[in-house]
């Protein structure tokens, strides 16, 4: 039984189970509020783990498909009427088939040179938005109908609910998606990638293929929580959501976390986003909370870059060590 | 849409090509130090802005002379990228891979820093010639871009007479063309990669210096500046100077052009276009050598 629990369907279980209960323990709205944001950022970073953890393609650019995902909820919630809790499973979709002709391009570049072309992507998709304002009504954003089913709004006690319970059941998802891509041959493929790619192609892996299809997976989770996100505040803007800034702070809950493993996005992201949250609140509307992120991820870079998680076994093991100094070192 | 006529058509180009000079010197830092170091400096364009504040600030305080001014910021700025890299960027362990995070995570700092204390109003330095232009055989050349150009070019110039004609320069350029022949001749890297960072950094205090009299700035147009001078070294090729020079050029008359024939909200988009298309066509840019490089 204990074993169960330390194993990943296990951990998942525990996560939804303390999910579920969050709410009914925890009534303050602003706590939900934490909570939800906070899934949010697990499955996002976690997402974003599938190519820039396991393939090791530091990808500024996935917050283009974060706002695309938004954008598309926005504008089919508002002419069509579509739910997005149910139609951001299908636009999400599109778009990955978006991101894969990006990762097309992006991805014949390596190194510094592919972060450089994702931060170009998401400025590529601010200029659409902002200029194609007959779709995207330019930089006033577009505004959604307040959330609700069937006609009827949530009451405000209740609103945010619905949205944690969607978004720990997209976390659970995202976390069995990364964890059956790691243990597959397509996992052991990208990490080859991220060790040697010139060694990976040589025993046959078709490293494009492989990277292209990372890359597309690893948009299709950060979709899905775009667009439920512009339904959650009803309203988005291309300055907010197609900015490199988004896409960074992936990057650094992944890293800080653990980079390449299955838990340390998600523990990055409970770590980070409670802390952004409380210091962009500490700070009222001043631009400070940039710095304070930008000195965490200095500090993280610096002196901490391959994160919690691998940190803590490495720790472990040593501590094995020498308690058996016969079993060998891995 | 419509086709300029000839006399706008050969306008656009003065202004493209005005414009371009300044691109120039802002690039030229950022692929100078990506030759030396191999580091993507993302905090480039946080630089430049922070430049345009120094420059704005001594203008508000003693009326100095926005062209004047570089003159101040670029020896303090020099001091700074100095700084910088031997107590931060030295730290680095395999710079291809982190220094993107790293130089992000000091344009966010910076951008909060001046974005609390500036706000996020838009601002210029207005000197008393800044809206002033000269009429050259019937094209109306604005002085401001005018000043810019010829500065950037003396600012460029010294810059070619550092690395072509002292010791530090050779070495640096030794370095750029192949860092492990340059070491066995007794070049010390990390006395160059300090040289470079401060002479990179302190070309984004004269770019700031220009920026700040020909465009209207504030703390998050940070961003904007370094899609644009990334753009332009990626097509350069990055690490070539003469590259970046002539893709100045080509990137700011094409910007030019889009804003008159298209609209100047889309001309922002010819710098992402030719970034993609290079990347297809010919990952090495137009001078230097395959970016394919495993980082």
């Amino acid at each position: 039984m204990l074993k169960f629990f330390r194993s990943t369907p296990g951990l998942v279980a525990i996560l939804f189970v303390v999910g579920l209960i969050s709410p009914w323990v925890m009534p303050n709205q602003y706590y939900q509020h934490i909570i939800v944001m906070t899934l949010m950022a697990a499955v996002m970073a976690s997402s974003w783990n599938i190519i820039g953890g396991y393939a090791g393609y530091t990808s500024l650019g996935h917050a283009a498909f974060f706002g695309l995902g938004g954008y598309l909820v926005a504008w089919t919630n508002t002419h069509y009427g579509w739910h997005p809790f149910i139609s951001v499973w299908f636009l999400s979709l599109i778009v990955v088939a978006v991101a894969l002709v990006m990762g097309w391009i992006a991805l014949r570049t390596q190194g510094s040179a592919f972060v450089v072309v994702t931060i170009a992507i998401v400025f590529i998709f601010r200029l659409l938005a902002l200029n194609l304002g007959s779709i995207t009504n330019g930089a006033n954003g577009m505004t959604q109908p307040r959330p609700g089913w069937g006609g009827a709004q949530w009451s405000p006690e209740l609103f945010k609910i619905p949205f944690l319970y969607f978004f720990l059941v997209l976390l659970c998802l995202t976390i069995f998606a990364s964890w059956w891509i790691r243990n597959s041959k397509f996992g052991l493929g990208l990490i080859a990638i991220r060790e040697d790619e010139g060694k990976a192609e040589s025993v046959g892996i078709d490293t494009m293929m492989y990277k292209v299809l990372a890359f597309g997976i690893s948009a299709y989770f950060v979709a899905v929580a775009g667009g439920i996100y512009s339904y959650l505040f009803t309203y988005i803007e291309p300055g907010f959501v197609f900015d490199v800034f988004v896409s960074v702070t992936m990057v650094l809950m992944a890293i800080l976390g653990g980079r390449g493993t299955l838990w340390g996005p998600v523990l990055g992201a409970f770590i980070m986003q409670p802390l952004s949250i409380w210091v962009v609140g500490a700070f009222g509307g001043s631009s400070i909370h940039l710095t304070v992120f930008g000195g965490i991820l200095l500090l993280v870079m610096l002196f901490m870059p391959q994160g919690i998680l691998p940190a803590v076994s490495e720790s472990l093991n040593r501590r094995k060590q020498v308690q058996s100094p016969a079993q060998e070192a891995k | 849409m419509s086709l300029p006529s000839a006399h706008l058509f050969i306008q656009t180009l003065i202004l493209g090509i005005l414009v371009g000079g300044v691109y120039a010197l802002m690039a030229s830092g950022l692929t100078l130090i990506f030759g030396v170091m191999k580091v993507i400096n993302v905090a480039h364009g946080a630089f430049l802005i922070l430049g345009a504040y120094l420059t704005y600030l001594l203008f508000q305080w003693f009326k100095l002379d926005p062209i004047i001014s570089i003159a101040i910021t670029m020896p303090l700025f020099f001091l700074f990228g100095w700084l910088l890299q031997k107590y931060v960027f030295s730290r680095i362990e395999s710079p291809e891979q982190t220094s993107v995070l790293v130089t992000f995570a000091l344009a966010l700092i910076l951008e909060g820093l001046l974005g609390a204390i500036f706000q996020t109003t838009a601002r210029s330095v207005t000197p008393s010639y800044s809206t002033a232009t000269i009429i050259l055989a019937t094209y109306r050349i604005p002085v401001t871009r005018l000043a810019g150009f010829v500065t950037a070019l003396v600012v460029l110039l010294i810059l070619y007479y550092v690395l072509e004609r002292t010791r530090l320069g050779r070495a640096v350029r030794a370095t750029i063309q192949d860092p492990r022949a340059a070491q066995l001749v007794g070049v010390k890297i990390s006395m160059v990669s300090a040289f470079t960072f401060a002479l990179g950094v302190s070309t984004a205090a004269a770019g700031g210096s220009l920026l700040s009299m020909i465009y209207t700035f504030n703390p998050a147009s940070q961003g904007d500046w370094v899609a644009k001078t990334l753009a332009i070294i990626v097509l350069g090729g990055m690490g070539s100077l003469p590259g970046a020079l002539i893709a100045s050029l080509i990137l700011g008359v094409m910007e030019q052009l889009t804003a008159i024939i298209v609209t100047l909200y889309w001309s922002p988009i010819v710098f992402y276009v030719f970034l993609f298309l290079t990347l297809i066509v010919r990952p090495q840019g137009l001078m230097g050598e395959v970016i394919r490089e495993k980082g």
